[in-house]
């Protein structure tokens, strides 16, 4: 018998909004919102009686403008916010919820930190975005009589570990599989705790729905719901073949073993990136020519977005493409491909405009986006001789 | 407009002081023309590119009347007034589209555009903050980091200068993302944090109109745009909206390997050495042992230059490269007698000061060779 793999999801609570309030410690227990742009940047004030600074913050109130929300405090979400929602809705919901801009430089610091805190007691982690990884604790555990208690004290001690290392808080499950672990983190939020032994699948996972399954999208969920699967218990008693029939062959099989809670993929600490991109919508539709100045800065920002993003992650991009949204929702895409992979913001933003001169400007636009793909590891000769401050 | 026994120079001055921002070529006629004033005995002239705005009165009195305008192509208007004997007097005289200038028995018959047409700058009218400063010290500021100024770069915000108020100081700073050069001024007054991008073409501007004296400059911060004000004239510029990179970051502070070297000397030094560098990469080797600095330089052509100076220096060996032209720019540029250079390993970026002044901050950085 092959030894029990036991795998944890680490996912941080709130996460950019747990990291804006370690630098705004006064908004603590207060609805915020992350999501705005400089302009929404706390100023400070100096009280005119006790000539003590204070710091003034943006509110939702009167927002008007196409952002969503990213990421919402626990508060926040007790009133109904919740991320990808958008923040003229928002307002309506909670007008006095502070709003923050969104700094990624920080939360990537944080990020750092996190990981590596995670890493320093579990070394086998997948990166799974910014706020969340798997590490697999299989090894960590070793040969005990009780895996999983066990398994619940390297969990408590990650938490601590993160805690000290950021000061914020996450929330753990400990499963089998990664499928379950990413369930299992969510039940217990925030700064939660949840093991779930294969024996736990029919009483804590099956009444969730099938939604509840990574991979199993707003679409599938609507379909299952129609053919009377309102839960993931259910999913589980359902023909393979029946959903093979509905759903065809791999994901059908695919959804039966995930209702069983069955899931063999390893804990994968490195994968190549297919592609790196950079997209915005903007504020408002943008005419190709009475707003042209303004959709050019935005061009030129995401290029250079997207250059930094290469620099960062030691990537030259041999594809550069254009991804554009008109205000009827149609999107297009172009591509180029270069005669030898770069990272050089000036070839990027020469291939992406030239992208854009292949395509029809005749109505407005609402969103913009360069990518970069046939990715290869940056090498010497994309490498300038002299080197740079701000890298 | 009709003024009669008006000097060349009352004219001819403001004239010059507005005409460096004139564009050659523009898709907008009206802009190679100038805006000529007279208003309340005042006489003055007003140039824009659409991103900046220059206006210079004229020391010259004018007959006070109703307030008059009309505009001229400015570049023939100050080839003429050049070309006139310095104790001219002019009489201009506007009629339709056209302006009759007269100096003697010289006249000249201008083309003219209507000046309701002009393209003013209005200077936005919320104040956010205003500053002053002697001319000679914002000059003073401006020539120490304006040398490391992108040029039509895509990081936009690169090709400018920042301008950071905070409490008592004033700093400068700019950067082509390979060196950056930092110059602070201390401001008598508290003042609020503020930070502005000046575009490249404001700075070079400002830097050949503010005088060498102690007259005050004022500087007021508006909303996207910023003023100055100094002497006769008042300039109006847009600023960039973008966001400059942080120096702070890259300044490096603990560096334990100092010299201290004679400006003039390592600058020819240099400017011998600079004859055979690469005319590509213009790499330079900076070879730092106990005692001595060499200083090598070889082209593609295999040809070489090596320099030695003696330098009070004791500590590890270090070998490293730089682009010859940044070094040579900072050396250019600054006034004192001697420099810093403070290095950090072969890697690192190199920091160079003026003994004695924590006021000033150059950091470059290295390049491979």
């Amino acid at each position: 018998m092959t030894t029990q793999r036991l795998i944890a999801h680490v996912d941080m609570d709130a996460f950019y909004a747990s990291v804006e309030l370690l630098r705004y410690p006064e908004l603590r227990g207060m609805p915020v919102v992350i999501g705005g742009g400089s302009r929404h940047q706390p100023v400070v004030v100096t009280d005119p009686v006790t000539g003590e600074p204070t710091r003034r913050f943006s509110t939702l109130r009167g927002y008007a403008g196409r952002g969503v929300i990213t990421t919402a405090t626990y508060e926040a979400r007790a009133l109904g916010l919740h991320s990808a929602m958008g923040m003229m809705k928002a307002a309506q919901l909670a007008p006095d919820a502070v709003l923050l801009p969104v700094d990624f430089e920080q939360y990537r610091k944080y990020s750092r930190l996190f990981k590596a805190a995670v890493r320093a007691i579990a070394p086998l982690v997948e990166d799974r975005g910014i706020d969340e990884i798997y590490a697999d604790l299989t090894d960590v555990v070793g040969p005990v009589a009780e895996p999983w208690a066990r398994a619940r004290d390297v969990a408590a001690e990650i938490k601590r570990a993160v805690r000290a290392a950021t000061g914020l808080n996450c929330s753990i499950g400990v499963s089998p599989n990664k499928l379950l672990s990413k369930i299992a983190s969510d039940l217990d939020k925030p700064d939660g705790l949840t093991i779930l032994t294969p024996e736990d699948i029919p009483a804590r996972i099956w009444p969730l729905s099938p939604r509840k399954i990574n991979g199993i999208g707003p679409k599938a969920t609507a379909k299952l719901t129609g053919l009377g699967i309102a839960t993931i218990g259910t999913l589980a008693q359902a023909e393979p073949h029946y959903l093979v029939a509905q759903f065809g062959k791999s994901y059908g099989a695919w959804l039966h073993e995930a209702a069983h809670g069955r899931d063999e993929r390893a804990v994968v600490t490195w994968s190549e990136p297919k592609s790196i991109s950079r997209e915005t919508t903007f504020e408002r539709d943008l005419h190709p020519v009475r707003d042209r100045q303004a959709l050019s800065r935005i061009f030129t920002d995401l290029c250079l977005g997207l250059t930094d993003d290469l620099r960062r992650k030691g990537y030259a991009g041999k594809t550069i493409g254009l991804k554009l949204r008109y205000d009827d929702f149609r999107t297009v895409t172009r591509d180029r491909t270069l005669d030898a992979p770069t990272q050089d913001m000036r070839v990027i933003r020469r291939a992406a405009g030239e992208c854009l001169k292949s395509v029809n400007l005749d109505r407005k636009i609402r969103l913009l986006g360069v990518r970069a793909s046939s990715l290869e590891a940056a090498g010497e000769a994309q490498l300038e001789p002299n080197l740079r401050l701000f890298d | 407009m009709h003024l009669k026994q008006l000097a060349r120079d009352g004219l001819l001055k403001p004239l010059q002081a507005v005409s460096g921002i004139v564009e050659r070529r523009h898709t907008l006629p009206i802009l190679s023309n100038v805006l000529v004033e007279q208003s309340g005995g005042r006489l003055s002239v007003t140039a824009t590119d659409l991103e900046i705005q220059i206006t210079a009165q004229s020391d010259v009195a004018v007959p006070e009347g109703e307030p008059t305008a009309v505009t001229l192509p400015a570049r023939k208007l100050q080839d003429l007034l050049r070309a006139l004997p310095d104790d001219s007097l002019l009489s201009v005289d506007a009629q339709a589209s056209k302006v009759v200038l007269k100096a003697g028995k010289s006249r000249f018959n201008l083309q003219s555009m209507p000046a309701a047409d002009y393209p003013r700058i209005t200077a936005s009218q919320d104040m956010q903050q205003t500053v002053q400063v002697p001319q000679r010290q914002l000059r003073a500021l401006f020539s120490l980091v304006a040398f490391a100024m992108a040029q039509q770069d895509i990081r936009y915000y690169l090709n400018g200068l920042l301008l950071v108020i905070d409490k008592n100081s004033m700093v400068a700073v700019a950067t082509d993302g390979h060196r950056l050069s930092y110059a602070s001024l201390a401001l008598e007054g508290d003042y609020t944090h503020q930070e502005v991008i000046l575009p490249r073409k404001t700075v070079l501007e400002l830097s050949k109109l503010l005088a060498e004296d102690d007259a005050p400059a004022t500087i007021d911060i508006l909303v996207n745009q910023i003023r100055f004000r100094f002497g006769n004239i008042e300039l109006v510029s847009k600023v960039i909206d973008g966001k400059f990179p942080d120096y702070n970051r890259v300044i490096p502070s603990g560096y334990t390997r100092h010299i201290t070297l004679d400006r003039q000397l390592i600058l020819h030094t240099m400017q011998r050495a600079a004859i055979l560098s690469n005319e590509k990469f213009r790499g330079v080797r900076l070879v730092l042992t106990t005692g001595s600095l060499k200083i090598i330089c070889a082209n593609s052509d295999q040809e070489e230059a090596e320099e030695e100076l003696e330098v009070p220096y004791e500590g590890d060996a270090l070998d490293v490269g730089f682009n010859i032209n940044y070094l040579l720019d900072v050396l250019m540029n600054l006034g004192s007698p001697e420099i810093v250079l403070s290095f950090g390993d072969a890697a690192a970026s190199a920091l160079i000061t003026m003994p004695e002044r924590s006021d000033y901050k150059y950091v470059v950085m290295p390049m491979r060779i």
